[in-house]
């Protein structure tokens, strides 16, 4: 038969009951449930697609009421006074979730309208129930990606914000620090003047001594100043991040209190990053002691895994411009107290400490933040109150090689007693990084064997105090070595109770450097030893 | 007797330099800005300058490179206190325009005349 113009909703029953099996064929073809109510509340028709919904036949369906097809409570709750709204005489729309057993729990769209069948009363109505799961899923998708790009888009802007902040900061910071320098300068060296005229033996030569100690303090706390405001020139060389982060680790691990688990997922794969390595580990070591101290003691587990990012990627999450085609991304989680976003803000500035007064000078964070953007990489923090914080610290990778035949390092021989394993393995790969040519001592009672496996005397000697403390005159010996013939960089671990005075007044020509050490320090220390 | 100029800004800085020096039967010449060091200079008196890199007026790399200018074979120490362009930086610059010595602020004057006397001894 021809088909003709859809008729209004009133006549469509009659339109039904004209042609039967082409009403059927529609209505079967139809993708909604269709169904025919009762005022008794029962099935008088169903389509297919409300069959299958049923995973039954129309015949198991008609004449059973809604309660018993869709459960008493769910007919109760959600579906009966709709009903009677539309036998009232309105048509009714609205949305739920219903539980079908074909598909399990979807989003319907229904909508209820009334009919008379002859009379003039309402006796039916007409049920129609769309699937609107998809639409319901797109825009929830949508709204998440829209509440994500919002959140992106604040992160963002509160990074350039902290980023112009700390920019003032620094600048103000260096400044401070020239003028401090100054005036430290004139301590130190009216402090000096005071010892000439003192007997070394005096008490007075001693409390000079301490206003020397006092000024070397001053000067690391400035030092650290200036690295947070990149005024600090680092001493760079090709290394490679995942073995700097396996020492820091295994450093970690040995001084992590029993509270504490450390988990690394440290890939084989190399990740050369063009950087010092002291310097990395400074920062690791600053971020992972946070992270403990983060713990306050709690049980908790601290995690730290390595990743290669293409700088694309890396562009899209950091809306920066990129400076490698591929990136480091470090993670650091902790479980521990978190923070509030108020705090979240502030971390990175110089000074700012959550601690007590004394208990940390609040420059560890805004040294990393130095470090890392020196060296081209960003330093991100995400933190949670009560749930503990995660940072993600990006590196530049680099595909150039260290030249060894150009370094100023290369072909000097030095030999290298080693103190704390972790420590000194970093500083090895920083000095082997710079061209030298290192002989290993990892324990100092082994000296005399090292020495005597050496065919050429090295031209200068490294001595980490924390390797264990000899005398000058063993040391001499141990090294067959004249006092006035050697050169001699000592390392001093202020935890280590080491007479270097004694030492240096022994007449061995030795330099004084005190932990932490950058690769500049001690490669300026050697040229000195060595021109 | 050997002439040292002291150009430095800071005054006590300064102050301290020249006693430091003239304890060592030095004759101490002072300026307080490169300008100053650069118009009063007096190479026949002088054999080794300590300048500041960081100055108002002409800037200590300047210096270094008039004064290189006006007497090719004077010594010059270079000493910075960080800044702008960092200690580090600075000071490499200048020992690259051939500052015999460079020290970041602060530093050992011991460590700083020995290094004088060496210097001047190899002038004479």
């Amino acid at each position: 038969m021809a088909v003709g113009k859809i008729p209004p909703d009133d006549d469509f029953i009659s339109f039904l009951a004209k042609d039967k099996s082409f009403a059927d064929q529609i209505i079967d073809n139809s993708r909604s449930m269709i169904s025919i109510i009762n005022r008794d509340y029962i099935y008088e028709k169903v389509n297919i697609p409300f069959c299958k919904s049923q995973k039954t036949v129309a015949d198991a369906i008609l004449g059973r009421t809604l309660a018993d097809v869709w459960g008493e409570e769910t007919f109760k709750k959600h579906i009966k006074q709709n009903i009677d709204r539309c036998f009232s005489g309105d048509t009714v729309k609205y949305e739920a979730t219903f539980t079908t057993p074909c598909a399990g729990q979807r989003f319907y769209e229904v909508v209820f309208r009334p009919f008379t069948v002859d009379s003039g009363k309402i006796s039916h109505l007409l049920a129609e129930t769309f699937d609107i799961t998809d639409i319901k899923m797109s825009e929830k998708i949508a709204t998440e990606k829209e509440e994500e790009f919002r959140r992106i888009e604040q992160m963002l802007e509160d990074r350039l914000l902290q980023a112009q902040k700390l920019e003032t900061i620094g600048s103000l910071a260096g400044g401070l620090a020239h003028d401090f320098n100054n005036i430290l300068a004139t301590i130190s060296g009216y402090s000096e003047l005071l010892q000439e005229d003192m007997a070394k033996s005096s008490s007075s030569f001693q409390k000079v001594k301490k206003i020397q100690i006092a000024v070397s303090k001053a000067r690391s706390l400035v030092n650290q100043m200036l690295t947070f405001s990149r005024q600090v020139e680092q001493e760079k060389v090709i290394v490679k991040v995942n073995d700097v982060l396996k020492e820091t680790i295994g450093f970690i691990k040995s001084a992590a209190p029993g509270n504490v688990t450390v988990r690394s997922r440290i890939p084989k794969k190399n990740a050369p990053v063009y950087a010092d390595p002291t310097q990395l580990f400074r920062i690791f070591l600053n971020l992972l002691t946070n992270a403990i101290q983060a713990l306050e003691e709690q049980k908790g587990t601290i995690s730290v895994s390595l990743s290669c990012q293409s700088g694309k990627k890396v562009q899209a999450r950091l809306d920066k411009k990129i400076v490698a085609d591929e990136y480091a991304l470090i993670t650091i989680t902790d479980t521990g107290k978190g923070m509030d976003p108020s705090l979240l803000r502030r971390i990175f500035e110089p000074f700012f400490t959550t601690r007590e007064v004394g208990k940390g000078s609040g420059m560890g964070l805004s040294v990393v933040y130095g470090i890392v953007t020196e060296i081209g990489g960003e330093v991100l923090v995400s933190s949670v109150k009560g749930k503990g914080s995660v940072f993600y610290v990006y590196l530049p990778l680099t595909s150039g090689t260290n030249g060894s035949s150009n370094e100023p390092g290369s072909r000097k021989k030095i030999l290298f007693i080693m103190g704390n394993r972790h420590e000194s393995n970093i500083l090895s790969l920083a000095l082997e990084s710079a061209g030298y040519e290192l002989t290993k001592c990892p324990v100092i009672k082994d000296l005399a064997k090292v020495m005597s496996g050496l065919d050429v005397s090295p031209d200068l000697v490294i001595y980490m105090t924390d390797a264990g403390s000899v005398s000058a005159e063993e040391f001499m010996r141990l090294l067959k070595a004249e006092k006035n013939t050697i050169q001699c960089i000592l390392i001093d671990d202020p935890e280590v109770d080491f007479n270097e005075e004694k030492f240096v007044n022994s007449g061995i020509k030795c330099q004084h450097l005190m932990k932490p050490v950058s690769l500049k320090e001690i490669k300026s220390a050697i040229h000195m030893s060595l021109r | 007797m050997p002439g040292i100029l002291i150009i430095e800004d800071d005054t006590d800085l300064r102050e301290m330099l020249k006693v430091s020096f003239a304890r060592r039967k030095y004759t101490i010449l002072e300026a307080g800005n490169g300008k100053d060091a650069i118009t009063h200079f007096k190479p026949g008196i002088t054999d080794l300058v300590v300048t500041d890199l960081i100055m108002p007026e002409e800037d200590g790399l300047k210096v270094i490179m008039k004064l290189r200018e006006i007497k090719p074979d004077i010594k010059i120490i270079a000493i910075s206190g960080g800044g702008k362009a960092g200690p580090g930086s600075y000071l490499n610059v200048a020992k690259a325009l051939g500052a015999d010595a460079i020290y970041s602020k602060p530093f050992s004057v011991n460590e700083m005349i020995l290094k004088i006397e060496e210097l001047l001894k190899i002038e004479q």
